[in-house]
C-alpha cells in the first residue's frame, strides 16, 4: 500500500495543482487535509448525503466517494471557489444569504455546489426540476422550501446580472 | 417593560443572518474543522454483544501497533469517576462490567492517523460470556428477565412541586417514573363515555449531519476541548466531575453545531478525548462516523396507554396514562424526557381531573435521550390521535371538539401553573382555513385531519446570565452562553441587542461560546433562548445604555431625558454629539468600554408542578390532507400546512425556517422507517439505509404559517419556536388517515404494511382498537 502513489494534475477553484496520492486516498481528504479547503464536510462517508459535494468538470460529485486519482486532468470546484477574487459572492451563495436558505450550514456547502450544478446546466429551471435537482442531497434543519426558494432566486439573479 | 422604538427598525426585520457568509462560503469553522499539528485520532472499539459480561480485555499488542500513542480499557479509568448521566450516572467512559448494546464503548485508541487507531483497535482481545438480551420495551418487563444493573447506579430524584413526583427502580429495568396527578379520580365516575387506546411510537435518530466530535488537549494543567455540544457549562460540571478536575481548570470551547436536535448534550465523545490527549500529550480528536452516531443517541419509542372521560356533549373530564418509554441501554436524560412526556399528555386542554405516569424501561439498544420535542411529540402523538377518535365516537367534527375543549388565552394549563400564551382556537382556524378543511372532501380515498402540537418552553429554573460591552468606537459584543445550532439566535439575540441601542445589526458581534469568559449558561435546549436567556439579554443591553446616556447626560450638563442613543451618537434635540470623541475625551485616548450585566430565572414555586412555573408554551398547529392508496397501503401526503405562535417575529425568515424543519423532522417519525431493529441489532443506521425526508419528498401543498400573536414572555413579546411544529405532524396525518379510508392506525410510522394490515381488519370488523 505505502509507496505506490499516484501522480494527480488538476485544477483546483482554478489554480493548477499537482499532487501524489495513495490509490485509496478520496478526493475530499486531499481537498481538506492538503489544500486546507475545509468549506467540504464529510458526513455520511457513503455518498448518499450530499455533504461532500464538489463539482468535478461541471458535474456534482461526492467528494468522499470519489478517488483523489478520479479528479487527474479534472476540474475541481468547492464552495470556497464560487467567491470572486475581488471577494463578491457567487448568486447560488448571494440567493442561500438573502433567503435564509440555511441553519446550521453543514450541509450548504454540498447544496450550494449542486445548485450551481443545476443553474450551469439550466439556467431556468422551474420549482419541480429544482426541487427534482435538490433532491440528492440531505438537509436536516430546513426543510427544503428555503433552499429550493433560494435557488429560484439564484436563478433570478443570474439572469438579472448575466453572470 | 420594554424600552422601544415606537417604530422597529432591526427587530421583526428578514435581516441576513450573521452567520450567512461563512456558511455560505464554506469559512465556516466547525468543531471537524479543528486541528494542531502532532494531533492523534481516536477511534473506539465497541461491543459485537448486546448484553455481555467482560470476563478479560488484553489491549497489550494494540499499545504497539504502529502510530498508536494511547489505550483506553476499564484498567485505566484509576482515580476518575468514571460514569455520567444525568440524574442517573450509569453511562461508563468505557465498558467496566459489562456491555449492554451493540455499539457500546469497549476500549479507545488514538493513533497518528484513524487507520492506525482502527488497526490497533483490531489486536485487542475481549472475551464476554453472553447474558440474556432484552431489546423491547415488553421484554425486558417481563418476569423473570435480566436486569442491565443488577445494582442500583448512584443517582437523585429531583424535587418537585404541586402533584408531582419521581421514582427510581419501581420495577425491573425501570430506572425512572415520573407521575404527576390532579383533582379527584372519581371525576371518571361522572362521565358518559370512557375510552382507553394504545399508541405507540417509534424512535428516529436525530441524523445530525455533523457527527459527534470533540478535539482535545492539555494546555498545562488545562484541559482544554473544542466539542461540538449544545450544553457546554453543565458538560464541563459533568467532565469535572468524572476527571475530579476543578471546573475552572476545564476549558471548554464551541465552533459552529453542524446541528444537534437535542443530541448534543453531555458527554459523548469528550471524556474520551480527554482521557486519550492526558495518556498521550498529544492534542486528540474523536469524530465518530455516522455509523457511531446511531449506536451512541436516538429518540425514545414508547407505548402510549391512554384513558380519557368524556361528556356525552363532548366535555372532556379527566384523562390518566401510562407511557413506557424505551430509555436504551444508559438512562441518559430518561428521566427528564419522562417527565416532560407525562407532564405534556393533557394536551392544552380543560381536565378536572389527570393522573399520569410514564416509565423509562432500559433495553439493550442504542441510549435514548434528547431529541427535538423532548416527549411532547410522543405525548402529542397520542394525545391528538385520541381526540379524533372520541370524536368520531361521538359523532363530533374533530376540529370542533377541539374548539370546545382547548385551554382559553391565559388560563393555567394545571393548577399552580402558568397561563397559556397563545389563542389556541385562532391558530387551528388558521391552519384548518389554509388547508380547506371546511370545504374538504373526504372518504374515497382523501382526507384530512387538524391536530394541536404542545409542549411547555423555556426550561425548568433555568437562569441565565448575559454580558453586554460597547467599545469606544461603539462596538457592541455581546456574551450569552446559547449556543449557534443553526437556529439562528446569534441574528435574533444580536438584532434585540442592536433595536434596544438603536443602532445597525453589523455593529454587534456574538463571540464563539468560551467557558473561561462566557457568562453561564445551562444549555441551549428546550426552546428557551428567546423567552429566558433573551431577557438577560434585555436587562444587559439596557444597562450597558443606561451607563452611556448617563456619561452623555454628564458630560453634555444635560438631564438623561433630554438625549437619545442614536446608533454611536448622542441625540440632543437637533443636535449630534458623536460618542466616540466625548468618551476619549473623559476616559483618554486608549478609550473605554460600557458594560451592562443581565440575569433572569423564574421564580421557585411549589404551587407549580415542575418547581417554577412554564416561562411560555409552545404550539403547532398542523392540519394534513393524505390520498391514501388502498391497493399499496402508500399514504400520499397532499397537503401539510403547519403554524407557530413566535409572538413577535425577531426575525421571520429565520421563524419560518425553524418551523418548517422541525415541521419535516416531523415527517421522519411517520412516513419514514425510522430505526430497525432486528432483536438488539439495529438494521439500518448508517447514512445510506437510513432515510431521512429528501426534498423531493415534501409535497408542494407544504406550507407554514407564521404567527405572531403578541402574548410571549421574551423581548417584544417573543415567544418561543422551533420545536411545536413537528408536534402535530404525526397525529394530523393518521386523523387524515382515517378521515380518508376510515381505519385508525395507532402506530408509528404509517409504513403501507400497517396501513394495508388495518383496512384488512377493518374489512373484517375490528375497529382495532
Amino acid at each position: 500500500m505505502s509507496g505506490e502513489f499516484v501522480f494527480v494534475s488538476c485544477t483546483v477553484n482554478g489554480a493548477a495543482r499537482e499532487f501524489h496520492v495513495r490509490p485509496e486516498e478520496m478526493l475530499i481528504d486531499v481537498l481538506r487535509d492538503r489544500l486546507a479547503l475545509t468549506g467540504t464536510k464529510l458526513s455520511c462517508d457513503l455518498g448518499a448525503c450530499g455533504a461532500c459535494t464538489v463539482l468535478l468538470d461541471g458535474k456534482p460529485v461526492s467528494s468522499c466517494g470519489t478517488f483523489a486519482w478520479q479528479a487527474d486532468g479534472a476540474d475541481v470546484r468547492t464552495v470556497e471557489g464560487l467567491v470572486a477574487a475581488d471577494g463578491r459572492l457567487d448568486p447560488v451563495q448571494r440567493a442561500f444569504v438573502e433567503n435564509s436558505a440555511f441553519q446550521c450550514g453543514f450541509c450548504t456547502p454540498g447544496m450550494i455546489m449542486l445548485a450551481r450544478a443545476l443553474l450551469d446546466r439550466d439556467p431556468a429551471p422551474d420549482r419541480p426540476a429544482i426541487r427534482a435537482w435538490m433532491g440528492a442531497n440531505i438537509c436536516r434543519c430546513t426543510g427544503y422550501e428555503m433552499i429550493i426558494e433560494a435557488v429560484e432566486k439564484a436563478a433570478e439573479l443570474t439572469a438579472e446580472t448575466g453572470e | 417593560m420594554n424600552e422601544v422604538s415606537p417604530i422597529l427598525h432591526v427587530v421583526g426585520q428578514d435581516l441576513a443572518r450573521t452567520d450567512a457568509v461563512p456558511k455560505t462560503t464554506g469559512t465556516a469553522t466547525y468543531t471537524v474543522d479543528i486541528s494542531f499539528p502532532g494531533m492523534l485520532h481516536a477511534k473506539v472499539l465497541r461491543s459485537p454483544h448486546a448484553h455481555a459480561r467482560i470476563t478479560a480485555i488484553d489491549a497489550s499488542a494494540a499499545r504497539n501497533m504502529p502510530g498508536v500513542h494511547a489505550v483506553v480499557t476499564r484498567d485505566d479509568l484509576d482515580g476518575l469517576n468514571p460514569t455520567y448521566g444525568y440524574f442517573i450516572k450509569d453511562q461508563p467512559i468505557v465498558a467496566i462490567d459489562k456491555v449492554r448494546y451493540i455499539g457500546d464503548t469497549v476500549a479507545a485508541v488514538a493513533a497518528e492517523t484513524e487507520l492506525q487507531a482502527v488497526a490497533a483497535l483490531e489486536r485487542i482481545t475481549v472475551e464476554y460470556d453472553l447474558l440474556p438480551v432484552v431489546p423491547t420495551i415488553d421484554t425486558a418487563m417481563a418476569e423473570g428477565a435480566p436486569e442491565l444493573f443488577e445494582e442500583e447506579p448512584m443517582g437523585i430524584v429531583p424535587a418537585y412541586g404541586q402533584g408531582a413526583s419521581g421514582a427510581r427502580r419501581i420495577g425491573r429495568n425501570n430506572c425512572y417514573r415520573f407521575s404527576y396527578e390532579t383533582g379527584a379520580a372519581e371525576a371518571f365516575d361522572t362521565c358518559d363515555r370512557i375510552f382507553e387506546d394504545r399508541f405507540v411510537f417509534s424512535r428516529d435518530q436525530h441524523f445530525h449531519l455533523e457527527p459527534f466530535v470533540t478535539v482535545a488537549r492539555m494546555d498545562g494543567d488545562v484541559i482544554e476541548i473544542w466539542t461540538s455540544s449544545q450544553n457546554p457549562f453543565p458538560l464541563r460540571k459533568e467532565l469535572a466531575r468524572v476527571f475530579q478536575y476543578p471546573e475552572n481548570q476545564i476549558r471548554v470551547k464551541v465552533p459552529y453545531l453542524g446541528a444537534g436536535y437535542g443530541a448534543k448534550n453531555n458527554c459523548k465523545t469528550e471524556p474520551i478525548a480527554i482521557l486519550l490527549a492526558r495518556m498521550s500529550g498529544r492534542p486528540v480528536r474523536y469524530c465518530m462516523t455516522t455509523e457511531e452516531n446511531f449506536l451512541t443517541q436516538c429518540q425514545h419509542a414508547a407505548i402510549l396507554d391512554v384513558r380519557t372521560g368524556v361528556m356525552a356533549d363532548g366535555t372532556f373530564v379527566a384523562r390518566s396514562g401510562r407511557i413506557l418509554l424505551d430509555a436504551g441501554a444508559y438512562s441518559d436524560a430518561s428521566p427528564l424526557v419522562a417527565e416532560k412526556a407525562g407532564y405534556r399528555l393533557p394536551g392544552p386542554y380543560k381536565w378536572q381531573h389527570l393522573n399520569i405516569d410514564c416509565d423509562c424501561i432500559l433495553t439493550n439498544t442504542t441510549p435514548a435521550g434528547p431529541y427535538r420535542g423532548f416527549g411532547g411529540t410522543q405525548a402529542s402523538w397520542a394525545s391528538e390521535s385520541q381526540i379524533d377518535i372520541i370524536a368520531r365516537a361521538l359523532g363530533r367534527d374533530p376540529l370542533d371538539l377541539r374548539m370546545q375543549n382547548v385551554k382559553d388565552l391565559g388560563e393555567a394549563y394545571v393548577p399552580g401553573e402558568s397561563g397559556i400564551d397563545s389563542d389556541l382556537r385562532a391558530g387551528l382556524q388558521l391552519v384548518a382555513d389554509r388547508a380547506g378543511y371546511g370545504e374538504r372532501s373526504h372518504g374515497d380515498g382523501r382526507g384530512m385531519g387538524v391536530s394541536i402540537g404542545f409542549k411547555d418552553a423555556g426550561g425548568v429554573n433555568k437562569p441565565a446570565q448575559a454580558r453586554v460591552r460597547i467599545t469606544t468606537t461603539g462596538g457592541v459584543y455581546l456574551e450569552c452562553g446559547t449556543i449557534e445550532i443553526g437556529q439562528g439566535i446569534h441574528t435574533s439575540m444580536s438584532q434585540i441587542v442592536a433595536e434596544l441601542l438603536n443602532t445597525g445589526l453589523d455593529r454587534v458581534v456574538y463571540p464563539g461560546l468560551n467557558t473561561d469568559y462566557t457568562p453561564f449558561d445551562q444549555g441551549t435546549n428546550a426552546s428557551s433562548a428567546v423567552v429566558v436567556m433573551a431577557q438577560a439579554v434585555q436587562q444587559a443591553t439596557l444597562e450597558a445604555k443606561q451607563k452611556v446616556l448617563d456619561f452623555a447626560a454628564r458630560e453634555l450638563d444635560c438631564s438623561v431625558d433630554e438625549i437619545e442613543l442614536d446608533d454611536w451618537s448622542i441625540r440632543k434635540g437637533n443636535e449630534s454629539h458623536p460618542l466616540a470623541p466625548m468618551v476619549m475625551r473623559y476616559y483618554g485616548g486608549t478609550g473605554y468600554e460600557f458594560t451592562g450585566a443581565g440575569f433572569f430565572k423564574p421564580e421557585m414555586d411549589h404551587a407549580a408542578p415542575l418547581e417554577t412555573q412554564c416561562v411560555s408554551w409552545e404550539f403547532g398547529w398542523g392540519a394534513a390532507e393524505v390520498e391514501v392508496d388502498r391497493d399499496t397501503g402508500l399514504i400520499h401526503l397532499r397537503q401539510l400546512v403547519v403554524s407557530g405562535d413566535a409572538g413577535r417575529a425577531i426575525n421571520p425568515l429565520v421563524c419560518r425556517g425553524q418551523d418548517e424543519g422541525s415541521a419535516v423532522m416531523g415527517l421522519t417519525g411517520v412516513l419514514f422507517p425510522c430505526m430497525v431493529y432486528d432483536g438488539a441489532m439495529l438494521m439500518n443506521g448508517n447514512g445510506l439505509d437510513y432515510r431521512v425526508p429528501l426534498a423531493t419528498d415534501i409535497p408542494d401543498g407544504f406550507v407554514s404559517i407564521l404567527q405572531e400573536q403578541g402574548h410571549g414572555p421574551g423581548p417584544f413579546g417573543a415567544k418561543s419556536l422551533g420545536e411545536g411544529c413537528m408536534l402535530p405532524v404525526a397525529s394530523a396525518i393518521a386523523n387524515a388517515v382515517e378521515d380518508a379510508i376510515g381505519v385508525r392506525i395507532r402506530e408509528l410510522p404509517l409504513t403501507p404494511e400497517r396501513v394495508l394490515a388495518a383496512i384488512d381488519r377493518a374489512a373484517a370488523g375490528d375497529t382495532g382498537a
